[in-house]
């Protein structure tokens, strides 16, 4: 009698899994590039930015369109740009003139000005699904043993690597990321010492923003754009800024890839759940700290 | 004296409904009057949850589309008469949302907010998942017996029948959070919104009231949203996407949470406003955003502050 060994392969060793582990890391990173402007602001303005996916959904539209008549590079640049001035812009015009209100009431007005940026996309862009395509630099796939992996995918990966370690150094080792340091820990105190802290926040709010525009022209080649595309990208920001520890960067980071990798993975083991995950983590967590994972730590 | 005057203003009150209906001719109208009563009563219970526990919820139209769905799945197979599932969907989700808001009244301010946004969110997610159950994206039609609480069904889903209804119901409604919001409970709670630490101190449990709190608004909510399936005898995941809890809201802001019947008047406002401006423009959108802006920004107390400032100039700012 012969006994037939089968060797079998764990099934996070499948080439299946790596695939699905990158996907994750990429909604990961664009969720954490998104993120990390809301957190920056609350971090700053005590406020919840409810028009921070229209900031994205407008970064993607401005980079449809300059993108189609002067490339794709130039779009990106034109919509960091862009929505960098609108975010000084709303940090001058919104925030500062509310900083003494209940944060309730920004919250309203931002949630209004989401409502605004609709109506202006549908004007302009129409209601139809639009797509961008990606730059030919990052057309094509790379070979991994026994499959491929779309080149463009990768590049979203190293962009949202960009965007924690460029944020971390700045943050870190500039004076600036110190005045912003500070005043996220205490505005009052940081400006008793002498830190402008209208000018820092105005200059986290445009940076947030920027952020913002670039992910969504970052996004704009694998999810296709739509004036839904703000509201459905929101609640899953919301979720990464608030289970993080609304204003803390690191607590984004680790949540955004956590929900990236929740997403992928929740498809491949129960697909009727995967949408739920996201919320009953969220539930789960603020029952457990309610000022989220990080508390109130940067 | 004043109990008289208070019978004959609610009586007043009670007879406007009636009284459209009678009144104004126009199916088109009478529908949308109808339509709006329900969203009134909607945003009366996130009205009432701002007002009494000082806390915005962007999920409430949870509380408003479950009991439609629930109906919608108990009806087929219930051996018991509509009525009992009715009243028991409603009861169902003031239990659920007592259950809820015994976990969630603990988290303050801005997470309080995406709380119930991720629940709200959560029940979308579901309903359009368990496409045998609640027909998905297409939504679920019910099946309701020809009579209901003794009212034909024919005179509920004709506007000028529900409008008399839900307006009743409507007044119902207004006039128990009236009550509630004098008595002890109502006090109580609105000392728990000022200063939740100074009531502990004083020796009440601030849990429970609050809990209680957010139950109530859910239920009055689930009033809303049976009103609506009632009367469209469907439900679609529309009605409960956060979209919906979010149009609510801008009903409660701009009529003023700061009163009861605020709410109510901004749900009026609201959508006389949509349908006016719907011949004239398709830039609904922005007019609500800037209205919402405008009112978060200017007039807190909404328009129920401005209509009682213009009746009662001595009271200048307050309504309440």
């Amino acid at each position: 009698m012969i006994i037939h060994f089968t060797l079998q392969t764990p099934f996070w060793l499948e080439v299946r899994m790596l695939i699905q582990v990158l996907n994750g890391l990429v909604y990961g990173a664009l969720l954490f590039a998104l993120a990390s402007g809301l957190a920056l602001m609350f971090g700053l303005r005590r406020i919840v930015n409810f028009a921070h996916g229209s900031l994205y959904m407008l970064g993607a539209y401005i980079g449809y369109s300059v993108g189609a008549h002067a490339g794709f590079w130039t779009g990106l640049a034109v919509a960091a740009l862009a929505l960098g001035l609108l975010g000084a812009a709303l940090d001058v015009l919104v925030f500062r003139p509310l900083q003494d209100k209940d944060p309730l009431i920004t919250l309203l007005v931002t949630f209004g000005l989401a409502l605004i940026a609709e109506d202006v996309v549908q004007s302009i862009w129409g209601n139809d699904t639009l797509a961008l395509a990606e730059p030919g630099l990052l057309i094509g796939t790379v070979q991994i043993p026994g499959t491929t992996f779309p080149v463009y995918r990768l590049a979203i990966i190293a962009f949202g690597a960009l965007v924690a370690c460029g944020l971390a150094a700045w943050l870190r080792l500039t004076r600036i990321g110190l005045f912003v340091r500070a005043a996220s820990f205490n505005p009052t105190v940081a400006a008793i010492q002498g830190v402008d802290t209208d000018r820092v926040s105005a200059l986290v709010v445009a940076v947030g923003a920027a952020l913002a525009g670039a992910s969504g022209v970052v996004a704009a080649p694998l999810l296709s754009l739509a004036p839904s595309m703000a509201a459905d990208i929101l609640v899953d920001s919301f979720i990464v800024v608030v289970v993080g520890g609304l204003g803390s960067l690191a607590g984004a980071f680790v949540v955004a890839l956590l929900l990236g990798q929740i997403n992928v993975l929740g498809i491949v083991f129960m697909p009727e759940l995967t949408a739920l995950l996201p919320f009953i983590l969220m539930v789960g967590v603020l029952i457990w700290k309610p000022t989220g994972l990080a508390g109130n730590r940067l | 004296m004043r109990n008289i005057r208070f019978f004959a203003a609610v009586l007043a009150l009670c007879a406007i409904g009636p009284l459209m209906a009678t009144l104004i001719t126009s199916p088109l109208m009478l529908s949308l009057l109808a339509q709006a009563t329900f969203a009134a009563i909607f945003a009366v219970g996130v009205g009432f949850l701002i007002r009494q526990n000082g806390m915005v919820s962007f999920g409430h139209a949870a509380f408003y589309g479950l009991p439609g769905y629930m109906i919608g799945m108990l009806l087929p197979g219930a051996s018991m008469p509509a009525e009992v599932v009715i009243i028991g969907a409603v009861v169902l989700t003031g239990i659920l949302g007592f259950a809820i808001g015994l976990v969630i009244v603990r988290v303050h301010g801005i997470a309080f907010g995406m709380l119930t946004l991720a629940i709200g969110q959560g029940l979308y997610v579901a309903v359009t998942r368990v496409r045998g159950i609640t027909g998905g994206h297409d939504g679920m039609n019910l099946r309701l017996p020809r009579e209901l609480f003794g009212l034909p069904l024919k005179f509920l889903q004709q506007p000028q029948g529900m409008l008399i209804v839900s307006w009743l119901v409507l007044m119902l409604i207004l006039v128990s959070i009236w009550l509630f919001s004098r008595s002890h409970w109502g006090r109580l709670t609105e000392g728990i919104r000022d200063n939740e630490e100074r009531i502990r101190f004083l020796g009440y449990a601030t849990l429970l009231p609050r809990a209680l709190v957010f139950a109530a608004s859910t239920v009055v909510a689930a009033i809303g949203g049976v009103m609506f399936v009632i009367y469209n005898t469907f439900i679609s995941p529309d009605a409960v996407h956060w979209t919906a809890s979010g149009s609510a809201l801008i009903m409660a802001i701009l009529g003023g949470a700061g009163s009861t019947w605020g709410p109510a008047l901004g749900a009026f406002v609201y959508f006389l406003l949509k349908h006016a401006a719907g011949s004239y423009t398709t830039h609904w959108l922005s007019i609500i955003g800037v209205a919402l802006i405008l009112v978060s920004v200017a007039f807190p107390n909404g328009l129920a502050g401005l209509v009682v400032r213009w009746f009662n100039p001595a009271r200048r700012g307050a309504a309440s």
